[in-house]
């Protein structure tokens, strides 16, 4: 043993270097240890942190897109619906526009077949105290008798009146 | 060619040799090694500078790059510690695995400096930590499991109490001589690289084995740091695991 000491140059710097080695460790335990343990503890924390506010932004996001998609459906839809208003109310109009052009067609219409109505009558009317008076005058020449102008007058206009209103 | 003991004078530039005898010094706890006092002394305060400006003005939101450093260095650890042992019991032992890790790799790593020396270059450095990892695998077994702690060594039968006691006790030794093998054997070649040249020939070349071996003793001093710890966790995990 004590050989085997001499031979490996055992001696009390063992203890010395025990006693070195306890020092740097009680002294890297209170001085340093902590500050390191504290550091990556809070950058632990702190990545967490990130991690979980991320996690949290992209929710936020993803529920902004949402709303923003919806409100563009519904605007779409509105717009959709003011399109159709508008061309409803212009098929309306047209319908209005025609039926008013169909109306005042038909009242010009029929304005000219009274007018046509009236002129008729008024010629028919004519024509009757023409053919009165050339029957008169016919009347005259042939029997040559002299009947006084308003007897023989009211005469033909009767013989007319009971022949009826035949058609000329 | 010269000696090792020559080139070891040679490159002791600040005199640690001419106190004692050859660097060992009398002190009422018993015989030091000067030399390895001394350097262990200034990488505490290498890391101490390290530590305490990284974690100056640490920020959450962007950290510097030394904040940076460290925190990948406490991640890195802390998921190996929660890979080989539950939450509640590992968050406990992450600050001595950082320790532990941030003390084998700055002492491993300041033996390349010229004329420094590792700490980890000397057994009682070493058998120092693997003996506190073996320590507080038996206090954390008995802590976790009770008396019950004591029943692994007479599993799965009695006839192997003795190769377990072997077994438990060469894990502190194999530990410690590991890490010390490596690094003092980096520190040997080192200086056996320096001692094999003439001057002429290190300007003509002679420089460029210095210069690999020297890149690849800062893998080396991470390797093996990292092995330290993955052990020691390894163990801790061993001896609070529930099944058994």
């Amino acid at each position: 043993m004590e050989q085997i000491i001499k031979a490996l140059g055992l001696n009390a710097t063992l203890v010395a270097q025990i006693f070195n080695f306890i020092i740097l460790l009680i002294f890297l335990r209170v001085v340093v240890y902590p500050h390191i343990v504290k550091v990556l503890e809070q950058r632990q924390e702190a990545i967490a942190g990130n991690v979980k506010a991320a996690e949290e932004e992209r929710k936020q996001a993803e529920a902004l897109r949402q709303s923003y998609l919806a409100d563009m459906q519904k605007a779409r839809e509105e717009a959709q619906a003011i399109i159709q208003q508008a061309a409803k109310a212009g098929e309306a109009q047209a319908q209005q526009i025609i039926e008013a052009a169909r109306n005042e067609a038909n009242r010009v219409k029929d304005s000219a077949l009274q007018e046509i109505e009236r002129e008729k009558e008024k010629a028919v009317a004519e024509l009757r105290d023409q053919v009165v008076s050339l029957s008169i005058l016919v009347a005259d020449k042939i029997i040559g008798k002299q009947i006084t102008q308003d007897l023989q007058h009211g005469l033909v206009k009767e013989f007319i009146k009971e022949a009826g209103d035949l058609p000329c | 060619m010269k000696s090792l003991e020559e080139v070891h004078k040679e490159l002791d530039v600040w005199g640690f040799l001419n106190y004692g005898h050859h660097g060992i010094v009398h002190t009422p706890i018993g015989e030091v090694d000067l030399k390895t006092l001394v350097m262990t002394w200034i990488v505490l305060g290498l890391i101490v500078l390290f530590t305490v400006s990284a974690i100056r003005n640490a920020r959450v939101d962007r950290p510097g790059k030394l904040q940076l450093m460290l925190e990948e260095i406490f991640q890195f650890l802390r998921g190996l510690v929660y890979e080989n042992m539950d939450y509640k019991k590992g968050a406990g032992l992450m600050c001595l695995i950082f320790t532990l890790f941030i003390f084998l790799l700055f002492c491993n790593l300041w033996g390349l400096i010229p004329t420094m020396m590792s700490p980890t270059a000397n057994v009682n450095t070493t058998l120092g930590m693997s003996l506190t990892v073996f320590l507080l695998v038996q206090v954390l077994g008995f802590r976790y499991k009770g008396v019950g702690f004591l029943r692994h060594f007479v599993q799965p039968h009695f006839v192997f109490l003795p190769i377990i006691i072997i077994e438990e006790l060469s894990k502190p030794i194999t530990l410690a001589l590991r890490l010390y093998g490596n690094i003092y054997a980096g520190e040997v070649l080192i200086a056996v690289l320096l001692a094999l040249f003439g001057l002429v020939v290190t300007f003509l070349g002679g420089f460029i084995p210095s210069v690999i071996w020297l890149a690849f003793s800062i893998f080396v001093g991470f390797v093996q740091a990292f092995i330290f710890t993955m052990l020691t966790i390894a163990y801790v995990s061993q001896a609070v695991a529930d099944h058994h």
